[in-house]
């Protein structure tokens, strides 16, 4: 059976800059994939290639047995990759309900089911997405990536910068989306000890190659890794 | 101090005319709030559907509404096909301005060569009528504008704020590049956007073909007008458009009464002043 995403032999980045060099992994379906890495190393600039907002120098992006490398952000997002935005980028002026019709497309998430997996956001269903609180924000930016029903749902470092009962309730909504409803997933963070217990697999980058891959819950045993390229234990 | 009701009179006539200002600066609005284009040929298309109007009313002897039909239609692929050049040549907001205005000098050109600089009327047995409503006068065919004028800033408004390609559009006018990501092909709805600004324009030329007299250089009139009326009404918001053309032709029309009829053009733009200064949350 094909793999949900295969990548080879990328090599991606802005303008002239090449960030990402020679990078592949696969991903099977249900699978969730951990990214880890120091600052700087191309966390971002990897998910971004996926979505199709840099420039791709070389190598193939299959989703499903389909190359979408060469494929519009707006094909891609129609072909089942949905983005978590390190920014959140959600929609100011529209409301939180307006943010979520506004790309829904027809699959198993409703929008009723993305407010049963966020109650905060049914209760500011009308408000402008503008007068969210960041943790709000957040729960807004993954739910509009359901309600495109993704067949790969693409987070970067969704819990940056949020109050830790925030991370909680949003580390709680993703190991039920990854866990239960077994959407396929891969999620940049620095925090490794964060997301290894959610994922399955998980890749390190330095300086914009992948310099480790195995299981997460090998690297949770053995974290040595983790030790070495981002200088923490893992704990 | 006038009457009350030369007051009365005052506002009800500032308020029909307003309406007006309101049906042009919906198309304009809409390319300028959700496309970032600033359509100043948007003037010449409404007076070269006006010219239209007039030609077909009065060489051929159609009826302005038939008129209307025949002309829309085109003119909503006049809007295509200039959105298809703003997209070919990645036209900005400031670009589009400059390019949108050689369009419209291109066309008043275009339309001086063809019916000459001469002010021409569209007469009919009802551009005088008006009925009479408690001791004021309200003219038929302003009112009917008016109508017109409501029912498609309301129609618009509620396609913005319902329809999946409503709020698409929306959300491309705040970031574009986030919205493709998420799967809204911007450039179609942009191609339809564009198009029905351009049918928009037609609308209200064939009101213009009826209610005003007719020269090449009319295109500019209402230019500093519909403008600040666009702004005051907030960009992209149909609804606003018509409320702020309606509140000042409200305006001007009370200032007319009030000082002298020479005090009308100075009076959008302290409108828009005041409003700006008092900078209140809705805009």
């Amino acid at each position: 059976m094909a793999d949900l995403l295969s990548v080879e032999n990328l090599s991606a980045g802005y303008g002239r800059a090449v960030v990402l060099f020679d990078v592949a992994f696969r991903l099977g379906e249900g699978e969730a994939l951990a990214v880890l890495g120091r600052n700087g190393v191309g966390k971002t600039t990897l998910l971004d290639t996926l979505v199709g907002v840099t420039r791709r120098f070389t190598g193939s992006i299959a989703l499903a047995g389909r190359e979408v490398g060469t494929l519009a952000p707006e094909m891609r997002a129609v072909l089942g990759v949905g983005w978590v935005p390190q920014e959140r980028n959600i929609f100011r002026s529209l409301s939180v309900e307006e943010n979520l019709t506004a790309v829904a497309r027809p699959g198993p998430w409703t929008i009723e089911r993305v407010f049963g997996l966020f109650p905060r956001l049914k209760e500011r269903a009308q408000q402008s997405g503008g007068s969210l609180s960041g943790g709000e924000q957040q729960m807004l930016a993954i739910g509009r990536a359901l309600a495109t029903n993704p067949r790969l749902l693409l987070l970067d470092e969704p819990t940056e910068g949020l109050a830790p009962i925030i991370v909680q309730e949003l580390l709680g909504a993703l190991t039920r989306l990854l866990r239960e409803e077994k959407l396929a997933a891969i999620i940049v963070e620095q925090h490794a000890q964060k997301i290894l217990p959610i994922t399955q697999r998980a890749l390190i980058l330095e300086r914009g190659r992948i310099v480790h891959q195995s299981d997460s819950a090998a690297l949770l045993a053995d974290p040595a890794p983790l030790e070495r390229f981002l200088g923490v234990t893992g704990r | 101090m006038p009457s009350a009701t030369l007051l009365g009179q005052a506002l009800i006539s500032g308020v029909l005319a307003g309406g007006m200002y309101g049906l042009l600066a919906l198309g304009l609005s809409l390319s300028w709030g959700l496309l970032r284009l600033v359509n100043l040929s948007h003037f010449a298309l409404a007076f070269l559907a006006a010219y239209l109007t007039y030609e077909l009313g009065t060489t051929y002897h159609v009826a302005p509404w038939w008129a209307a039909a025949m002309i829309v239609p085109v003119m909503f692929l006049i809007g295509l096909a200039q959105h298809w050049l703003f997209d070919r040549f990645k036209v900005n907001e400031l670009a589009s301005l400059l390019i949108t205005f050689s369009f419209a000098v291109i066309l008043e050109v275009a339309i001086q060569l063809y019916w000459t600089a001469d002010y021409r009327r569209f007469e009919t047995h009802y551009s005088t009528m008006s009925i009479k409503v408690g001791g004021f006068y309200i003219p038929v065919l302003e009112l009917v504008l008016c109508m017109v004028a409501g029912l498609l800033a309301w129609g618009t408004w509620l396609w913005l704020r319902k329809t999946y390609v409503g709020k698409a559009l929306r959300a491309a006018a705040e970031d574009a590049d986030i919205a493709a990501a998420y799967g809204v092909d911007h450039k179609k709805l942009a191609y339809l956007l564009s198009g029905m600004g351009a049918a928009y324009a037609a609308i209200a030329g064939t009101f213009i073909a009826l209610i005003a007299t007719l020269a090449p250089t009319q295109i500019w009139a209402w230019l500093g007008v519909v403008f600040a009326v666009v702004i005051i009404g907030r960009l992209g918001n149909p609804l606003g458009a018509l409320l702020a053309g309606m509140l000042i032709g409200a305006s001007e029309s009370i200032a007319m009464a009030v000082f002298e009829p020479a005090w009308a053009p100075v009076v959008s733009f302290s409108v828009l002043i005041a409003i700006l200064l008092w900078d209140p949350e809705w805009l």
